[in-house]
Order: structure tokens, then sequence, then C-alpha cells
């Protein structure tokens, strides 16, 4: 590929994510619904415009370099509601602390024993119970655990995507409706992209959702060696 | 709106601005001074280098202990610890915080269409890997959410909902 081309292909990923999320954001308005949440419906429509356009993943990697380096900073900013809403916060600390350990042991668990059930081997198992963590640790967990880094990075978006789109609508119908048990449920399960989620929702619910998502991976790093075994064998 | 007044509450609010909102920097109307918007761009451009340089060192700092974590939730309790001790002020980073938070699902969308290359793993196990996400990721969500509810809503344990 030229250079001029490479330039122009980014170019066009950076036109197309852009333009996708911001129609993900009239849509959103428009029908809510799991299916119109930004990172689902904009994904869906990149992935068909990009394949339309005969680009692949690897053509498109520049275009992801440059839009994911604010990622870091903007997650670095979870820290300001945090910090306004820190009375909050610290008032609900042992509750959310309990809906955590609820929330991440249990997804691990039934994750590994569905899996089973699919009479998926060991490595897939493994992969897949540790799929509520975010990315950087999920990668280092699935070392310890036997399982497949690469597998389990795509398990991790997956969740993400299914979380965050699905786990508010799963939320209204069993009546979860306090921003501190709605954003830990998002940042617990759906990591990174519950937390965007949940900031959405409000800033108290981004706040507990973006700690969530840190604790919960602690959480799972801690139990994994001692619980994948189990669902293994 | 006039120009003057515009300007001069730009410069009033400053990066102190209390909405924390992006528009907050926009100025207003057509004839918006030039001056007005780069005061905007650079306030802006400050306070995102502020948060990339916390992020920065969250970074370096598990890379030099060997930490697996990722380097960003280390400048999460940084900046927080920082706003707490008083060493940073929440209005140099509030406005570009908040409008970064509230289109942080855009950052991630690049990253799932990456999806787009695991199509022979769902050919082969798509409805078991499918079905196993979501069914564990739906119990976890219930979980996570009903169980603390239930405790946040139990006044012997938190002092009742906040």
């Amino acid at each position: 590929m030229t250079g001029s081309s490479t330039v122009a292909i980014t170019g066009f990923g950076i036109a197309v994510t852009i333009g996708a999320y911001a129609l993900s954001l009239l849509a959103r308005r428009r029908y809510p619904s799991p299916l119109t949440t930004p990172v689902l419906f904009s994904t869906v429509i990149i992935i068909a415009i990009l394949l339309a356009a005969g680009i692949s993943f690897s053509d498109y990697k520049p275009a992801k370099g440059i839009m994911t380096f604010l990622l870091g900073p903007a997650t670095v900013a979870l820290a300001i509601p945090l910090y306004k809403n820190r009375q909050a916060f610290f008032l609900n600390l042992i509750p959310a602390g309990i809906g955590l350990l609820a929330g991440s042991l249990g997804t691990m668990i039934t994750a590994g024993l569905i899996a089973r059930l699919f009479r998926f081997g060991p490595e897939l198992v493994s992969s897949i119970a540790i799929k509520s963590t975010t990315v950087p640790i999920a990668v280092e967990i699935a070392k310890i655990v036997h399982g497949n880094p690469t597998l389990t990075a795509v398990f991790v978006v997956t969740t993400g995507m299914i979380g965050a789109s699905f786990g508010p609508w799963l939320m209204d119908r069993l009546g979860i409706t306090h921003p501190v048990s709605r954003g830990l449920a998002l940042g617990t399960i759906a990591h990174g992209q519950g937390t965007a989620q949940a900031a959405s929702e409000g800033e108290l619910s981004g706040a507990v959702a973006g700690v969530a998502m840190g604790l919960g991976a602690v959480c799972t790093s801690l139990a994994a060696p001692w619980v994948i075994p189990h669902l293994v064998q | 709106m006039d120009v003057r007044a515009t300007a001069v509450a730009l410069a009033r609010a400053g990066p102190s601005a209390p909405s924390g909102n992006l528009a907050a920097f926009a100025p207003r109307g057509r004839s918006a001074p030039v001056s007005a918007w780069l005061k905007g761009i650079a306030v802006i451009s400050l306070q995102l280098t502020g948060l990339w340089a916390f992020n920065v060192a969250g970074v370096w700092v598990v890379n030099k202990a060997g930490l697996p974590i990722p380097g960003n939730l280390v400048g999460i309790v940084a900046l927080y610890a920082a706003l707490e001790l008083g060493v940073v002020k929440l209005s140099w980073f509030e406005a570009a915080g908040s409008f970064l938070i509230r289109h942080l699902a855009f950052f991630f969308v690049p990253i799932t269409v990456g999806l787009m290359d695991t199509g022979s793993l769902f050919a082969t196990h798509g409805v078991g890997i499918i079905v196993t996400l979501a069914v564990s990721a739906g119990i976890g969500v219930m979980l996570a959410g009903l169980v603390s509810q239930l405790l946040l809503r139990n006044p012997g344990h938190t002092g009742g909902r906040s």
C-alpha cells in the first residue's frame, strides 16, 4: 500500500467512525433501545461500510490508533465525577462492595459453567470466564489461568458491547433504578464500555462504574486462579 | 449576543466555568471574536494535556512496578488523590474532562470494530459464545444491581438511599 492511500484510508476510517458515532447519538435520542447504544450501533455500521469498501481491519488500524489516543486521558477524567460525588460514593461503599463481589464472581462462574454445557475445551472455558475484566487486565489473567489472551480480548470486547447495550434494558425490567447500583452493575460486568454507558446515564453512575471496573478487575484477578481450575476440570 | 459581553464572560469564567461544559467556552453568536475561540481552544488543550500527563504518569508507574493493571486506573487514583489533597483544582480539568466522559463510548468504537476480524471464530462457535457471554453478563448485571440495591435501600446498612 502506498503512503498516500494509507492517508486516504485513515482519513476515510476516521470520517466513517465519527459519522457513525454521531448517527448513533441521533438514533439513540429518537429510538432509545439496546440496539441504538453508540458502541453496538456504530460498530455495526462501520464494519458494514469497511467491508463494502473492501477495507480490512489492518488498513483501519492507523485510524484506530489516532482515535483511541484520548482513551487514556478520558478514563483518567473519571476521577472528576468520582471526586464530585465522593460523599454519595463513600456512603454506599459497603453495599456497592458486596454487589461488586456478587456480580464479578457470579458472572465468572456462570460463564464457565455455560461454556462447559457447550462442551468448550479448557482453554476456551478459561478464556471466556474472565471476560468481564477490562482488556489489559484480562490478558494478564488469561496467561495465569491457561487461557488464550487473544480469545480473551475478543470475549472482553463482545461482553462490553452486550453488557453496555442490553444491561440498562435488563435493569429497567428488573427495577434496578438506584444510580449507584446501575453504575456498579455496568462497570463490573461491561468494564469500559459499561462505564461509558453509565456515564451517559448520569455523573454518579459513571463515577461508580469507573471504580467498579477497576475493583471488579482486581477481584477477578484474585479469584480466577482459585475458581477457574474447578470450572475447567 | 454582544461580542464584548461574551468575551468578558469568557474571560471571567475562564477555566473555572462551573458548568464544566465545553459549550461554556464556545462563543455564541455569529460575530464571535477569534480571540474568544482561541482562548477556548487553548483552555481545552491545556486541560487535555493535564489529563494526558496523569495518564502517562499512571502508565509509567505500572510499567516500572510491573503491575498487571492498566495505567489509566492508576491515573484515576492519582488524579483523585491530587484533587483530594488540593494539589490540583477541579476547575483545571472540568471542561475537557466532562466532554471526554460524555463521549467516552466513542473511544471504544474503533476497538470493537476489531471484531470484524473474528468472523471465523464466531462462525464455528458463535452460538455457544454469544449465549455464554449474554447469559453470564445478564446474571452478573442482575446480581451486582439487585444485591447492591437491596443493601442500599436497607437503612440498617447504610443510612438509606443517597
